[in-house]
C-alpha cells in the first residue's frame, strides 16, 4: 500500500460505479498488481456487502409510504405569493444593493410628498374668501369651476357714489 | 450578515441628503422671506370688441365677466415683505393696499383694502394659491368698470 492512499478513494468510487471507464481499467490492473490495494478492495466489498444485507433485512419491515407522500405533496405544493416575491427580490436586490432600499424609501416619500401637494395646489387653486367687507355696499361672490376663477364684484351703490362713470357703465357684469 | 456590516459612505450620504432636503422643503414652506404681488388693473366695457392682447393669459377668467371689450390700463408688481404692506394706486384716484399674512399649505392670505381717496370700498381677506390670482371688480371706470386681478407669489 505504499503509495497507494489516494487509491483507497478510487476504490469506493469503483465500487459504487462512479469511474469511468479508462479509470475502471487503469484501477483494475492496478489492483491486480498491488496486494494492498487487493486486499483493500476485498475489504470494502465485504464491507459494502454486509451493510447491504444489514439495510435490505432491517429496511424491509419499514413503511416508507407515508415519507414518499410527503415528499410529494411538498413536490406539488403551491409556494405562496409572498415566498416568491421574496426570492425575486434576493435575486434582484443582493445584500449590498439592499442597503440603497432606505435611502430610496426616503426619496419616494419625498415624491409622493411633492405630488401630493401638487394635486393639493391644483384642488385648491380656488382662491377662498375669509372676510368681507364691503361698508355697506352690495357686493357678489363668484366661483367659476372651469376657469377656477374667484371673483369679488362690487356693486354701484344706490346713493349716487361715482356720478362721474355712472352714465355709461353697466350696473354689473352677466355671471 | 452582510447587513449588518458598516454601510457605504454613499448610502450615508444620500441619506444625509434626503433628510436635508426634507428639512429644507418644510422650513421654506413656512418662512417665505417675500411675497411678490401683481396687480393689474383692467378695463372691461361694452363700448367695442377689442381684447388687449397683453391680457391673453387671463383672457379664460376675463370671458366670465361677459363684457365685450378688455383693455390692461396698468400692470404693477411689488415685493412685500412678510407681514409688511405695499399701496398700488389703481386708475381713477383709487388706491389698493395689500398686506400679505401668512403662508400655508401652498396658499397666501392677502388682505386686501380698496378705497377711493378716503373713502373705504372693500376690505376682504383671499386666501390663494402660490401663483394663484383672484379678480376684484365692479369700480366704474371711463365709461366702463375697472377690473383688477391680483395675484401672489412666493419668492
Amino acid at each position: 500500500m505504499n503509495g497507494c492512499e489516494d487509491k483507497v478513494a478510487s476504490i469506493e468510487r469503483w465500487l459504487d460505479g462512479e469511474l469511468s471507464g479508462a479509470e475502471s481499467e487503469s484501477l483494475r490492473v492496478h489492483m491486480v498488481a498491488c496486494a494492498g490495494c487487493s486486499e483493500a478492495r476485498r475489504r470494502l466489498e465485504k464491507l459494502q456487502s454486509t451493510l447491504t444485507d444489514v439495510l435490505l433485512s432491517e429496511a424491509q419491515p419499514v413503511d416508507f409510504m407515508p415519507f414518499w407522500r410527503a415528499v410529494q405533496l411538498r413536490i406539488n405544493e403551491k409556494r405562496p405569493w409572498y415566498q416568491d416575491a421574496l426570492d425575486w427580490m434576493r435575486g434582484v436586490l443582493p445584500a449590498s444593493r439592499l442597503a440603497w432600499v432606505v435611502p430610496a424609501v426616503i426619496a419616494l416619500l419625498l415624491a409622493g410628498v411633492s405630488l401630493e401637494s401638487y394635486w393639493r395646489g391644483g384642488r385648491n387653486a380656488f382662491a377662498t374668501v375669509e372676510s368681507i367687507d364691503a361698508y355697506g355696499r352690495n357686493v357678489a361672490l363668484l366661483r367659476e369651476y372651469d376657469t377656477k376663477t374667484t371673483v369679488i364684484w362690487l356693486y354701484q351703490d344706490q346713493e349716487g357714489e361715482n356720478e362721474a362713470a355712472e352714465e355709461t357703465a353697466p350696473s354689473g357684469p352677466a355671471f | 450578515m452582510k447587513l449588518l456590516k458598516k454601510p457605504p459612505l454613499r448610502v450615508l450620504l444620500f441619506s444625509l441628503v434626503a433628510m436635508l432636503a426634507v428639512a429644507v422643503t418644510g422650513t421654506a414652506q413656512t418662512q417665505p422671506q417675500n411675497i411678490e404681488v401683481r396687480i393689474g388693473a383692467i378695463l372691461a366695457s361694452n363700448q367695442n370688441d377689442e381684447f388687449d392682447a397683453r391680457l391673453k393669459g387671463l383672457e379664460k377668467q376675463l370671458r366670465v365677466l361677459k363684457y365685450r371689450s378688455y383693455r390692461l390700463l396698468t400692470d404693477k408688481s411689488e415685493n412685500i415683505p412678510r407681514n409688511g404692506n405695499k399701496v398700488f394706486e389703481i386708475p381713477g384716484g383709487r388706491s389698493l393696499m395689500v398686506t400679505p399674512q401668512e403662508f400655508q399649505d401652498n396658499r397666501i392670505a392677502l388682505q386686501v383694502r380698496l378705497t377711493d381717496g378716503k373713502k373705504p370700498l372693500l376690505d376682504t381677506t383671499v386666501r390663494i394659491a402660490n401663483k394663484g390670482n383672484f379678480i376684484l371688480g365692479g369700480p366704474p371706470h371711463e365709461g366702463g368698470v375697472l377690473v383688477l386681478s391680483i395675484s401672489a407669489t412666493v419668492q
